[in-house]
């Protein structure tokens, strides 16, 4: 037991909050529906080389994954290679708005109040500050699934996007997929917020006590992300996880349809009318959203499109699972590289 | 009586082979796996291997499917098309899918279950999705749409596909690893002994021909082609994908279910839950394929007809 205790006293005394650094600028416009959404600005180092870019987390997540600390931060990442970068925390995670009913901010936060509202806003708020006719964008896992609804549905404004494992269907046949379907229907609904937030936090000294636990099976690779990323990452950059949206979620899993909450919009069906030129990049090792998963989503766009696989036989130098593609230790190098370059290979050339 | 039965029950099963040879006189190999005195009420088993693959992909100093569905009552047989382990030479895919049915002419087998594996797999199928002696197939990350999975593979491909270099120094090791073995555990040297004795150099021109099929997104065939062929593919079948295969990728052959009418039934394996993701190599020989893959492929050709 005290062997237990100054494991979990030397694991705590190693995690620390890193603070925003002092060129972050807070931001928070508002939505359509009442909403407050928090953006942090990290202007451009030198002169601007392009756009804006816009940075998007996922489930259960908050606009810390894109802004963990120095070393792990794609917000930094490109403001630092020219890029004005904002990151943004979807409502109910972050330093945005949470539900209160007495507010006029009444649960459920279903998926679509995201591609709807806070990203529309996002990308109206960014463009507005920094003058810029569209943004470019990047979002991770559910951050590229917002992305893909708003797409799907005409939205306007962005240049060139990027998703990092992004699922667009999650029937794979897995064992986890049998449990989802199982449990998930009685343990998910609407007017229930998940405390994934404390969960992650409390649990946070212990998710590296085994070097292949279920944490690195899962969300990263150790060869990757080392264990202290990892946990400062579960330390703050973890949210709660709103009922209504992992509601509408599991029908990628229960109906292997990528639907408005309704039913009523198809996504994945719309996603052809897309135009928008848009990189698609998936991670090997990646076991939330698995490369056939990323790539139906590929398969799905219209509209000019670059698949790209992180994996070493692409040339990274080690395999990336789902969390890596934003907090690994190379990903500045291996993945928010290639992103830049998309980006830039859209941009109309410029006049002197 | 017990200790008869006993007897049979441990006896290794017998191992025999023959040549068939092809019209254009081309030698295949065949072998057949029987436990002396057993006789199964279920179709024989066929499996052919992966391009490049021999019969050692399916029985490895001991281990591998084919004695693991013998002990367990099957028969089975293991075909080594042309280009393939003891086969002739291999010039051409066309000519390796038309190399099945003279097997099974050969063999005068009514009806067999199937196992298939990858490349090989897809223009086995997709030729000769009409063979009714074809009763139920497994599909071993057997891809229906074609890009080049990586580019490593496609590196490898151009210079010829030849796993001979690979297997003469720790780089092309380590190359193998990556396409084959990729974050797999198998028995202590197994994927290294397998690149020495089990794989087999693609010939030039077959290496050329896959290569172009990866690139040009399909693979043209006397009558159609792989994408037609296996999207109007109607026979029970069951395709496991392995996360970590980096020759046929799981997303090339995960929309074969969506295209197939129903045919298809989809397994995927992850390490979340199954311990390993599982590569081309280690779905076949790794340290965890006899518990989670191989009583998968059992169970589908033991169930009843849907």
């Amino acid at each position: 037991m005290r062997a237990l205790w100054l494991l979990l006293i030397c694991g705590c005394a190693n995690l620390r909050v890193v603070p925003l650094p002092p060129e972050a600028e807070r931001h928070r416009p508002k939505t359509a529906d009442g909403w407050e959404i928090s953006l942090v600005r990290y202007r451009a180092v030198g002169e601007a080389t392009g756009r804006p870019v816009l940075l998007c987390h996922g489930i259960s997540a908050n606009e810390r994954n894109m802004d963990l600390d120095e070393g792990h931060s794609m917000a930094r990442w490109f403001a630092a290679h020219g890029r004005e970068a904002w990151t943004m925390s979807v409502r109910g995670t972050g330093d945005s708005d949470r539900a209160d009913p007495a507010k006029g901010r009444p649960l459920p936060i279903r998926f679509d109040q995201y591609w709807q509202h806070d990203l529309p806003t996002a990308i109206e708020h960014v463009r507005k500050i920094s003058g810029a006719d569209a943004i470019d964008y990047a979002g991770h896992s559910m951050g590229g699934m917002i992305v893909y609804a708003y797409l799907s549905q005409g939205g306007q404004g962005l240049h060139a996007v990027a998703t990092l494992g992004a699922p667009t269907r999650l029937d794979w046949g897995t064992g986890l997929e049998r449990l989802l379907k199982t449990l998930g229907p009685k343990l998910v609904s609407d007017d229930v917020v998940f405390p994934s937030q404390l969960g992650a936090a409390v649990s946070a000294p212990f998710q590296t006590f085994f070097a292949d636990g279920l944490f690195q099976r899962f969300f990263y690779n150790p060869e990757s992300t080392s264990p202290e990323t990892w946990q400062r990452l579960v330390l703050y950059g973890t949210a709660d996880t709103a009922g209504g949206t992992a509601k509408q979620l599991l029908s990628l899993v229960e109906t292997s349809r990528f639907t408005s909450a309704d039913g009523a919009i198809d996504f994945r069906a719309d996603l052809a009318r897309n135009r928008t030129p848009v990189l698609v990049v998936a991670a090997k090792l990646d076991r939330v959203a698995p490369t056939p998963a990323v790539k139906d989503g590929f398969r799905a766009l219209g509209g000019p499109k670059q698949w790209l696989l992180i994996t070493r036989a692409n040339g990274t130098l080690g395999e990336y699972g789902h969390m890596d593609l934003v907090i690994g230790e190379r990903a500045g190098a291996e993945v928010f590289h290639p992103v830049l370059d998309f980006f830039t290979l859209h941009e109309p050339p410029r006049t002197p | 009586m017990i200790a008869v039965l006993a007897l049979l029950l441990t006896a290794s099963p017998q191992v025999s082979h023959r040549r068939v040879m092809t019209p254009d006189g081309v030698a295949l190999a065949v072998y057949r796996y029987q436990r002396p005195g057993v006789t199964s009420a279920q179709p024989p088993v066929l499996l052919v291997p992966e391009l490049g693959f021999s019969r050692a992909a399916w029985d490895f100093e001991g281990r591998g499917l084919a004695r693991w569905l013998v002990e367990r009552g099957f028969t089975v047989y293991v075909a080594e098309l042309r280009g393939q382990g003891k086969a002739g030479p291999g010039l051409s895919l066309e000519r390796l899918a038309g190399d099945l049915p003279i097997v099974l002419d050969a063999l005068k087998l009514p009806l067999v279950d199937l196992v298939v594996q990858g490349w090989a797999g897809s223009v086995l199928l997709a030729s000769n999705r009409g063979d009714a002696r074809v009763r139920r197939v497994v599909a071993l990350n057997t891809p229906l749409l074609a890009e080049p999975p990586s580019a490593l593979a496609e590196a490898f491909l151009e210079d010829g596909g030849r796993f001979s270099t690979l297997a003469s120094s720790p780089a092309g090791a380590e190359i193998f690893q990556q396409l084959f073995a990729l974050w797999s555990l198998f028995p202590a040297g197994t994927d290294r002994a397998f690149l020495s004795t089990g794989t087999r150099d693609l010939s030039r021109p077959v290496a050329a021909q896959l290569l172009a099929w990866m690139r040009q997104g399909d693979l043209p065939l006397e009558s159609g082609s792989v994408v037609s062929g296996l999207t109007a593919w109607s026979k029970p079948t069951l395709l496991l994908l392995g996360l970590a295969d980096g020759f046929a990728s799981p997303e090339l052959c995960a929309v074969w279910r969506e295209r197939s009418n129903g045919a298809v039934r989809l397994r995927t394996f992850s390490r979340v839950e199954t311990k390993e993701d599982f590569s081309h190599l280690s779905m076949l020989l790794g340290t965890h394929a006899p518990a989670v893959v191989f009583p998968l492929i059992a169970d589908f050709f033991a169930a009843e007809a849907p």
